[in-house]
């Protein structure tokens, strides 16, 4: 029975790593793999803006969206989407700046050219940095995200008192970029605010209240919290929310989802940084289509700007625009 | 677990159509997974380039090495886990444990570099202290579980929140990096390439220098964490199959007191049980670190799921006694490949959840009417 099951599954192998390769035809239409980090509405939007430049522009759009955040779920899709043969370019947001180098690599030896949006690989300088085959970089500049939600946050608690950041992932350019900002402004540029901790919720919304809710157990005095993605900025607004803190604890959140716009309409949230997935999304995919047509002088690096959402201009269409609609 | 019990044998001669009947449902207990791994290879051989106009194919030698790839870690965690199920146990910690291990070895692999080992050694020492690690885990988890009688969910529930703290720590809540460069060649690289047309040809052990239109074209055939995998799988049959331990295992799983009063040595058995869960759950850590050129302490959380899925669509019983590690093979194989199908379909893959949610609950009903006949068999006829 071994032997025999043996049998057959070293001829399944075999079957599978030697039937006769068909070489895919390049048809004409440019073909652009999407692969974002993880479903949410950041990324849906993004995906919004994938689809309108798609059907601007005529390019036929593969999607797919992991389920959960991390190298070990977004690698063996990124790695099915080369195998199909007939990408062109891949839109991606690498789990990992530096673990996605490898499996990005090969789609690159696989002829397919890569685009990154709202994180980057090695240190985001694809022209003197560490990584440099990516066409580009189209993301926030989260650094100085990170610095304008230190100041509106310092703002709101009158410039003293401790306040805690929770993020969501470790390595990963985007939040911690914000992190870095944060903790900068909050170094030099106010010195009676504590930054008493950082977790990482691992894009877990239910983790991200816990974490929240034991540091205002921990520190009965806490007079702000940066949440710094859409998970982080949830379950920081939820447990202040659970707490009764509403308005004592102050909140700033990355991301402008439809409950951080609740949240800031219940005065929970002081103030709300809305990234421009839309744009990233639209961008990247023009960049695809001018690179096939053999434009040479892309920008390695597009920072895309945010709109900073407070309740006083929450109503104003020019800025209510930015709040992420997702159908 | 008894089935059948209050059940009596059919009066008179059993007609030959029910003979039949239990006939087929055994035969199809013993190649319901292979069946359905070959329905599934089938469907997406057809669906794939209908679905494409043709531009694309399921069967390539690159996809075929891509789903070889996608299984090796789910089918590490599922290999040490089989014998674990077995015996009626689980081990909830296994996912956790790879992370671990993929922050020890990355840690010492730099540092023992670092220190001015050469590269082999360094990686190959990487290996020893993910495994040592491993060993003490399971270790601990076992003698717990084993001596003082605590049920082994709660002890590796527990045990893994543990080890996923001690991964954080070590890691300093970030990804390990600064490991040599030439570890991603390990982790990335094959034992054959091949470049169709007249300019390639095969190559063995080094990456030819090529470029352009011919990387594009080039299959890489066996990549050494797969070889890795395949080894481990060879020794876990063979230590399954063919020696006492192997024998001990079934045994235990079967009915622990006989297995006591055999004079086996059910609590030594035991422990060496989740050492041995630890280990290869530890292996698949140790390559990740490879591929991915860095230890990450959160990398293996997702996969404890689809590992569990794999060793029960394999066909190994959770009320233990029975299972294989082929069968292992084979359920972890029908995870990749509908992951693998399900994108080149350009279909969501989170749509694998369904299918294998629905695949795992057909399994065990399989499983159980099985056991149905069998006893009935036992008891009657």
């Amino acid at each position: 029975m071994f032997k025999k099951s043996l049998l057959i599954l070293v001829s399944i192998v075999m079957i599978l790593s030697l039937a006769p390769a068909t070489l895919s035809a390049q048809g004409d239409p440019i073909v652009i793999g999407f692969l974002p980090g993880v479903v949410d509405p950041f990324y849906q939007v993004m995906e919004l803006g994938v689809n309108a430049a798609a059907e601007d522009m005529g390019v036929q759009i593969i999607t797919q969206i992991p389920q959960t955040w991390g190298v070990e779920v977004q690698t063996p899709i990124l790695d099915a989407m080369i195998a199909r043969g007939d990408l062109d370019y891949l839109i991606i947001a690498p789990t990992d700046k530096d673990q996605m180098i490898g499996p990005l690599e090969a789609a690159l030896d696989a002829g397919i050219q890569v685009i990154t949006v709202d994180t980057f690989l090695g240190d985001g300088d694809y022209v003197n940095g560490p990584v440099t085959f990516p066409i580009s970089y189209i993301g926030s500049d989260n650094v100085e995200g990170g610095r304008i939600a230190a100041r509106g946050l310092a703002a709101a608690i009158g410039g003293t008192g401790k306040v805690y950041i929770n993020s969501t992932n470790p390595n990963v350019s985007s939040v911690e970029g914000r992190a870095v900002g944060f903790n900068e402004v909050m170094a030099n540029e106010y010195p009676d605010i504590e930054v008493v901790g950082l977790d990482f919720n691992l894009d877990d919304p239910a983790r991200a209240t816990e974490q929240t809710a034991a540091v205002i157990a921990r520190e009965p005095d806490l007079a702000g919290v940066f949440g710094t993605n859409v998970f982080s900025a949830q379950g920081a607004g939820q447990a202040v929310i659970q707490a009764g803190l509403g308005g004592q604890v102050q909140v700033v959140a990355y991301d402008a989802t439809q409950l951080a716009i609740e949240n800031l309409r219940a005065g929970v949230v002081s103030l709300v940084l809305a990234q421009k997935p839309f744009d990233m999304g639209y961008m990247a995919v023009q960049f695809a289509v001018a690179h096939a047509a053999g434009v040479t002088s892309l920008p390695k690096r597009v920072q895309t700007g945010f709109a900073i959402i407070d309740i006083n201009n929450v109503d104003d269409p020019a800025i209510a625009r930015f709040i992420y609609q997702v159908p | 677990m008894a089935v059948a019990k209050g059940s009596a044998p059919q009066s008179g001669e059993p007609s030959k159509r029910g003979d039949r009947r239990r006939q087929l449902v055994l035969t199809l207990s013993r190649v319901w997974a292979w069946a359905f791994l070959g329905l599934l290879i089938a469907f997406f051989v057809i669906t794939v380039p209908l679905s494409s106009n043709g531009s694309v194919n399921f069967l390539t030698v690159r996809n075929s090495q891509n789903i070889l790839m996608a299984i090796v870690s789910v089918l590490l965690l599922g290999l040490g886990q089989t014998f674990v199920i077995i015996t009626a146990g689980i081990d909830l910690s296994v996912g956790h444990m790879m992370s671990l291990a993929s922050v020890v070895s990355a840690l010492v692999l730099r540092e023992v570099f670092n220190a001015g080992v050469p590269l082999f050694p360094a990686v190959a020492i990487g290996l020893l202290a993910a495994l040592a690690t491993a060993a003490l885990v399971g270790f601990l988890q076992g003698s717990i579980i084993a001596r003082l009688k605590v049920p082994a969910f709660i002890v590796t529930l527990g045990g893994g929140f543990v080890l996923r703290g001690v991964a954080l720590l070590m890691s300093d809540n970030s990804t390990v990096i600064g490991l040599p460069p030439g570890v991603r060649d390990y982790g990335n690289e094959s034992l054959m390439y091949f470049i169709p047309g007249d300019s390639g040809g095969l190559y063995f052990f080094n990456r030819p220098e090529v470029s352009g239109e011919l990387v594009r074209s080039m299959d890489r055939i066996l990549p050494y964490p797969v070889i890795i995998a395949a080894i481990v799988v060879i020794l876990m049959a063979f230590l399954l199959r063919r020696t006492a331990f192997g024998r001990h295992t079934y045994a235990i799983g079967g009915n622990q007191e006989a297995a006591l009063r055999a004079g086996i040595p059910v609590d030594r058995h035991l422990i060496q049980l989740y050492m041995l869960s630890a280990s290869t759950a530890a292996v698949a850590g140790f390559l990740s670190t490879l591929r991915f050129t860095a230890g990450s302490a959160v990398i293996g959380d997702p996969l404890l799921m689809s590992s569990i899925a794999a060793v029960i669509i394999g066909g190994v019983s959770l009320a233990g006694g029975a299972g294989s590690i082929i069968g292992t093979v084979i359920g972890a194989l029908i995870v990749a490949v509908l992951t693998t199908g399900l994108v080149m379909l350009n279909v969501q893959a989170f749509w694998q959840f369904i299918v294998i949610g629905i695949v795992i609950i057909v399994a065990v009903l399989i499983d159980q009417s099985r056991d149905l006949i069998v006893s009935r068999m036992r008891s009657g006829a």
